[in-house]
């Protein structure tokens, strides 16, 4: 279980502080939805590690994370957009994920593998410029999958594209979740997303996470 | 925020760099402060003309420049015709063009001998006091230049206003003089200031161009003053302190630049509507564009009719050509080298460096070197090498390589700066992360990025390398000496021939470099990558 308890934070000149207090399930997706402006990508960048607390905690199956810098969290990150490197390959911005040493051959076969759980066999060489929104998600999901860290962090991840590709790389994250047992963070504002997919759904309200 | 990825290695390693280059620039000082001491007195040096005259030369030249690169970008941004590109590549080429050749060619179409004199000779049978000599020939030939270069500049500001904002005035149908004002005046007026104090500086600093146009000692600046003082007169007090005066007016004028928003180097086009403007005021936009290209291009063109016309063979013969042109090219590739080297160390350290404190203090060592121009650095690298007691000879060519690359530096360091800084800014989270090492973020991500701006910028040192006269004047010697040093020996030895033929090979060994080598580096950048 992913565990934050009582994060307190708050940016330089901010009045109230931010205090976020939740809990995250394995293998399945839990929601945060919220105005615009409220606190959702703060939260999600505590729990990244690219800011820090000034109290509070925050574990992994009571493995204490705070003290670890976002490299080494066992963190995924899916942002709305800008998730991969533009002139690389789908393969080779997928095999950025691979742990570092993986021999050639190997890291080779575990990318067409990864590629072919999203539904992107023959993408390989395919330049990241040249596929659609849907696709880069897609591409950026296996990225995660050869990571496979036992968190993932998204952001909004499916307001840059359509409404027919939305559905289906949601579905994809909902699969992958349950199949990789994943503690899953979605940032969402959309109701549609947040019913199809959340086990567990908070708010932030006034700087602070609810039970919705 | 710790969205930055962690690379103290390449923090300490810019960092020890800044130190080396800050030690060398105390040294330089101090070798020209000990000699200003320990020399005795009595220059002749008549220092408030010299700067009232530098002060007005620039001060205009700057004026000129501006009012001219705001017009042809204007011009430029609107016509669209066959050929464009081409004229568009030309008024980039303004940065890298030797001063020199500009001059020549400014002396066979303006000079006493020019077309214009031999026209007027030959039509009304009289010739005109030539204006290509004093001030006017130096304004002239600097606004040839920097009011190319302003064009450039301005006018990848006026391709990259937003589509959008076009539509709308568009539709509100808006005539040449409100469109100017609402919509081009906005987008350019931020680059105006950073762009007049560069070309101030150019200008203030310039060396061959007044060598050969200012017609002694009424129409000099500073650094010419300083070059006379060294090797003509022997009056190194006098040579001390014009170059101290050079220092502090030009930190000042950079402490002014840096206030205003610096030039970007980015060139975005967006894909721009067809929004004609009238009749008559197209009639207007051709007339600048043709006397601008005229103005630029004919110089040129006569530089290689008249080098390639005449004395080529004769040049080519002299097995001191070939050395000359084998120092240059060794010395060129040397100093871009060692230009990139410094330029990636630093780039690199400052882009991972978050605090603004540090990414100022890493980015020192380029705006340094604005401060001291090329025959000041000389000067000092000149004492400093003579205090150490090495033989000015044997030092010579080390000397002109680090000197040259260290001009570079700042050019160097605005082409690669901003593409690293916006590959961290879009996608830093990303990286760190990911957790990529920095060999890893280097190979994968920021050299394939970088391949057309490192190209870009190794053609730019090498031709401002290729193109020098200031810091070789101080150290060339009849056995160590580049092309435009030979060219310069010729053209005072009244071997006018030769000098054409010199001049017009310099212009194509740059053209072509400036031209060929960023292809070049981005073929060998993309190589590996089918
Ligand atoms: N680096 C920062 N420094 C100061 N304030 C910030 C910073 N980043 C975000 N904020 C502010 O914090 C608030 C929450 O931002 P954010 O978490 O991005 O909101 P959301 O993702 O819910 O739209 C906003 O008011 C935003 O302006
Ligand atoms: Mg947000």
């Amino acid at each position: 279980m992913l565990r934050a308890d009582d994060l307190v934070f708050a940016y330089p000149g901010q009045g109230e502080p931010y205090r976020f207090t939740l809990e995250a399930m394995p293998g399945t997706v839990t929601a945060i939805s919220g105005a615009s402006g409220s606190g959702k990508s703060t939260l999600l960048d505590l729990l990244a590690g690219f800011i820090r607390p000034t109290s509070g905690s925050l574990s992994l199956d009571g493995v204490g994370l705070l003290s670890l810098p976002p490299e080494t969290r066992p963190v995924s990150l899916l942002l709305q957009a800008d998730n991969l490197f533009e002139h690389l390959s789908a393969a080779e911005n997928a095999a950025l994920g691979l742990p570092r040493g993986t021999p050639k051959a190997d890291g080779k076969a575990r990318v067409a593998t990864a590629l072919a759980e999203v539904g992107l066999s023959g993408f390989e060489d395919r330049i990241a410029s040249n596929l659609s929104g849907g696709q880069k998600q897609r591409v950026a999901l296996a990225r995660t999958l050869l990571r496979d860290r036992p968190v993932l962090l998204l952001d909004e991840p499916f307001s840059a594209l359509d409404d027919e590709t939305r559905k289906t790389t949601r579905e994809l994250v909902g699969d992958l979740t349950r199949r990789h047992g994943w503690h899953t963070v979605l940032v969402s504002h959309h109701a549609d997303d947040i019913a199809a997919l959340a086990e567990a759904h908070y708010r932030i309200v006034d700087g602070r996470l609810e039970r919705a | 925020m710790l969205t930055l990825p962690r690379r103290p290695l390449r923090i300490a390693t810019a960092t020890g760099l800044t130190l080396i280059i800050a030690a060398l620039i105390v040294a330089v000082l101090w070798a020209i402060l000990d000699a200003a001491t320990g020399a005795s007195g009595g220059s002749r040096v008549d220092l408030a003309h010299l700067l009232r005259m530098t002060a007005l030369q620039a001060g205009l030249t700057m004026v000129l420049s501006l009012g001219v690169g705001v017009a042809v970008a204007w011009a430029l941004n609107r016509l669209r015709f066959f050929g464009r590109d081409l004229v568009v590549g030309l008024f980039a080429a303004a940065i890298v063009t030797p001063g020199m050749v500009v001059a020549f060619g400014l002396l066979s179409i303006w000079g006493r001998n020019g077309w214009i004199n031999q026209a007027a000779q030959s039509l009304f049978g009289f010739s005109f006091d030539s204006p290509a000599y004093g001030l006017s020939g130096i304004l002239i030939a600097h606004v040839v230049l920097d009011g190319a270069f302003a064009a450039r500049i301005l006018l990848a500001r006026l391709d990259a206003i937003a589509q959008s904002r076009l539509k709308v005035g568009q539709s509100l149908g808006l005539g040449a003089v409100q469109r100017f004002r609402l919509i081009d005046w906005p987008a350019m007026r931020g680059s105006l200031p950073g762009l007049g104090a560069i070309i101030f500086l150019l200008a203030f600093t310039s060396f061959p161009i007044v060598l050969l146009l200012g017609g002694g000692p009424a129409n000099q600046t500073l650094e010419v003053a300083i070059y006379t003082a060294v090797r003509l007169d022997f009056d190194l007090a006098g040579a001390v302190r014009l170059a101290l005066t050079q220092i502090a007016v030009c930190s000042v004028v950079i402490l002014i630049a840096s206030a205003f928003t610096p030039v970007p180097s980015a060139l975005s086009r967006s894909a721009q509507p067809n929004w004609r403007d009238a009749r008559p005021v197209r009639a207007v936009q051709w007339l600048v564009l043709v006397l601008a290209t005229l103005g630029f291009a004919l110089p040129l063109l006569n530089v290689l009719y008249e080098g390639l016309a005449g004395g080529l063979f004769r040049v080519l013969e002299q097995a001191s050509f070939w050395r000359a042109t084998a120092t240059s090219v060794i010395i060129g590739a040397s100093s871009a080298a060692l230009t990139l080297a410094l330029a990636l160390v630093l780039a690199l350290g400052r882009s991972a460096t978050a605090q603004r404190v540090g990414r100022t203090l890493l980015g020192v060592p380029a705006y340094a070197y604005l401060a001291v121009p090329a025959v000041v650095l000389s000067l000092g690298f000149f004492l400093l090498v003579r205090a150490l007691g090495v033989p000015s000879g044997a030092a010579a060519p080390v000397v002109v390589v680090i000197a040259n690359s260290l001009l570079s530096l700042p050019f160097a360091m605005a082409t690669l700066g901003p593409p690293l800084d916006a590959v961290l800014r879009s996608r830093g989270k990303l990286i760190r992360s990911l957790g990529l090492s920095g060999w890893q973020q280097f190979t994968a991500i920021e050299y394939p990025l970088l391949g057309r701006d490192i190209g870009l910028m190794l053609a730019l040192a090498f031709c401002f390398s290729l193109g020098d006269l200031g810091v070789i004047a101080l150290f060339g010697t009849q056995d160590f000496q580049t092309l435009p040093l030979m060219m310069y020996r010729a053209l005072g030895s009244y071997r006018s021939n030769d000098a054409a033929a010199i001049a017009a090979l310099l212009l194509i060994f740059t053209i072509a470099a400036f031209v060929g080598l960023p292809r070049l580096i981005e073929r060998i950048a993309h190589a590996p990558r089918r």
